[in-house]
């Protein structure tokens, strides 16, 4: 043993270095946030929270999620945050890049389309985004997409989104598709009746979900423009 | 472990089948001071002797009525030491059971528990049986309980009881100062009278120890209390 | 993926006025495949008292048995009916001694006072850490959709009637949302004086 240690090589402090250390970097944030979009017969309304956080803290309770494309189309997003930076502000580019070349407005279709295939282009290293686009179609018809990052698109008549999505949209389902009900004759859905949905389903969000909550801001679309509203939530 | 001791009970039938080490420590029971319970409408009372062999003694320095639990209490006739094992082992039961169910441990409860342990002793290899009986009281269901524990591992449900010394005298008086409708307050000049019948010299508070039960719980009575109710003894 | 989400499951319980009802999906699988669509997750352990154990279904089965023993000890040696709250620290006790190597339940407990009738629920971890609040309860693999819906649906002091709508509308709609959990539904509601069972029929996909 003792001649052992003597070669061991181990007191050759001349000769001893820090070996290379792993480094993690992750390029995705979590920033939470949920988006709620309820299409009727002629409008269509998106909402959003407006609390930014990360883990167990709140980098602002008045962040907007919610981008105007056009007069007809608006998206809202939540998820990394920075990812959603970059991607609104290409999405801008090519829509402004479109006006000029066809010298009219995307249509809330196309425009859907694009962001479908902006997501794709980027499969290998995705927006951490979740989507969701608002708007009228070129009958003047309210309809909702909703994405996965990696730009699988579908569009329906109602969804939610986000970090409360898996809380809000059986909600959805229920109050808005009218499923498990029996017996009630599916009314279409009114302004009135689907801005107070909205509210209701982001109260109860907010009290399950820490990402969830200070407020929402509301884009009411029709075909005479974009209406704003806002709504407080609870800011614990 | 088993080498270290008798691997067999000491307890063993006699030929006439009599376990004759049991009927040694109700003996020795009997030879212990005596000890008294009553339960009344509002409350339970224990009341124990405590007489000292010397006046150098340091009275009050160790106690015969011991809390096991906030609802339960006890007191003992026979040997010192078996006591104090069975308080420790009683309080542990009462814990367990609080940690197990979040709920206080029901007397009746603590009351089997302690018996089994009791039992325990006269059947184990290398042990005897314990040389005390026990009085148990204890509050729940918005009801008074007074429990007497034999060496056997027996239990008893009791209105009234007294064991130790002269315990058929006492059980006498009882018989003819008990009624249903008792008072806690009357019900500890009772037990009191009942340890003065035989008791030799002068009782004082420093001789004999109370503990009382009600639904606030369990607590030994002070010096100066029992004071008080000795003022009130002819 | 966890083990918690092997087998799918939900349960959820609800207090009303002088009632509670518990409910859960019927579906047995392993992972996405369905093996069977009557599978028991709710058990009743008193004539007021009733035991969900959403989670791993093996673990299910063995608490249940294992609870059943201590459960039957218990009202055996004390000579009376068990208290829900007292029962729900005798699970809490039994899941907490596997503290290192756990069941993979977490229980839900529904049920009446048997002497003041007064309407309890509570749910736990899979190591027994105890919530018992005074609205609802839910467990099992959509949890998160069963909070939505209760969050919207749930009101104080509901009938038992109402209760049942209720309940079986935020498990139903939960379940849709949730491939691992669905393919039937039951319900019970737990009253002083009756317990109404109801299987509920929900979409089969």
């Amino acid at each position: 043993m003792a001649m052992l240690n003597e070669y061991s090589g181990r007191n050759l402090p001349d000769y001893e270095f820090e070996a290379v250390k792993k480094v993690h970097f992750s390029p995705y944030a979590d920033n939470g946030g949920s988006v709620i979009a309820l299409a009727g017969d002629d409008f269509c309304i998106i909402a959003g929270d407006t609390r930014l956080s990360s883990g167990f803290s709140i980098y602002t309770r008045e962040q907007q999620k919610l981008f105007p494309l056009s007069n007809t189309t608006v998206l809202g997003c939540s998820g990394c945050w920075c990812d959603t930076l970059t991607l609104t502000r290409i999405l801008s580019a090519r829509m402004q890049m479109y006006k000029h070349e066809h010298h009219k407005e995307m249509s809330t279709p196309a425009a859907a389309q694009m962001l479908s295939t902006m997501l794709y282009y980027k499969r290998f290293f995705p927006y951490y985004v979740s989507n969701m686009l608002a708007g009228l179609d070129e009958n003047g018809k309210g309809c909702v997409y909703s994405y996965d990052p990696i730009g699988h698109c579908e569009r329906s008549n109602y969804r939610a989104g986000g970090s409360a999505g898996a809380l809000l949209q059986p909600l959805l389902d229920n109050q808005v598709g009218y499923k498990n009900q029996e017996g009630v004759d599916p009314t279409p859905l009114s302004q009135e009746r689907a801005l107070s949905i909205i509210k209701d389903v982001f109260i109860s969000a907010a009290e399950r979900d820490i990402y969830t909550g200070d407020g929402i801001s509301i884009k009411i679309i029709t075909k005479d423009g974009v209406k704003n509203e806002s709504f407080s939530l609870r800011k614990d | 472990m088993a080498t270290e001791r008798y691997s067999f009970s000491l307890t063993t039938f006699s030929p006439s089948g009599k376990l004759v080490q049991i009927e040694y420590a109700l003996a020795a029971v009997a030879a212990g001071a005596p000890s008294v319970g009553i339960k009344a409408s509002n409350g339970v009372v224990l009341a124990t002797e405590n007489k000292h062999k010397s006046i150098l003694y340091e009275e009050h320095s160790v106690n015969k009525v011991e809390m096991i639990t906030k609802h339960i209490g006890m007191i003992y006739s026979g040997m010192g030491p078996d006591y104090r094992l069975l308080v420790k082992q009683a309080r542990k039961m009462a814990q367990q059971y609080l940690l197990v169910y979040q709920e206080p441990i029901p007397t009746a409860q603590l009351v089997q528990r302690v018996a089994m342990l009791m039992q325990e002793y006269t059947q184990s290899g290398g042990v005897r049986p314990f040389g005390v009986s026990l009085l148990i009281c204890g509050w729940d269901n918005d009801k008074p309980y007074l429990y007497q524990c034999d060496p056997s591992g027996a239990y008893f449900a009791w209105k009234a009881t007294a064991m130790g010394k002269n315990f058929n005298n006492g059980k006498t008086f009882l018989e003819k100062r008990y009624s249903e409708d008792l008072e806690l307050d009357d019900a500890i000049h009772t037990a009191i009278l009942t340890l003065k019948e035989g008791f030799e010299g002068q009782m004082t508070a420093d001789n004999i120890e109370v503990g009382i039960c009600d639904a606030n719980g369990f607590r030994r009575l002070d010096p100066s209390n029992v004071k008080d109710y000795l003022a009130n003894i002819p | 993926m966890s083990i918690l989400a092997y087998n799918g499951g939900a349960i959820i319980a609800m207090k009303g006025k002088n009632c509670v009802a518990i409910a859960a999906d019927r579906r047995f699988g392993i992972q996405g495949q369905t093996i069977s669509c009557d599978f028991q997750k709710i058990f009743e352990m008193g004539p007021h008292l009733y035991l969900g154990l959403p989670g791993l279904s093996t673990d299910t089965q063995t608490v249940m048995e294992r609870l059943r023993f201590r459960l039957n000890l218990y009202e055996l040696k004390e000579n009376r009916r068990i208290h829900p709250k007292t029962f729900s620290s005798m699970i809490s006790n039994l899941l907490y001694e596997k503290r290192f190597g756990p069941y993979f339940v977490e229980p839900v407990v529904a049920g009446l006072d048997p002497v003041t009738f007064e309407p309890y629920i509570c749910n736990m971890d899979l190591l027994g850490c105890l919530n018992v609040p005074v609205d609802f309860v839910v467990g099992g693999t959509c949890s998160e959709q069963l909070y939505g819906m209760c969050e919207a649906l749930y009101e104080a002091d509901l009938e038992p009637n109402d209760l049942f709508e209720t309940i079986s509308q935020a498990l139903v709609n939960a379940c849709d949302r949730d491939a691992m959990s669905g393919w039937g539904a039951i319900v019970h509601v737990i009253e002083k004086d009756k317990v109404t069972t109801r299987t509920v029929k929900t979409r089969m996909d």
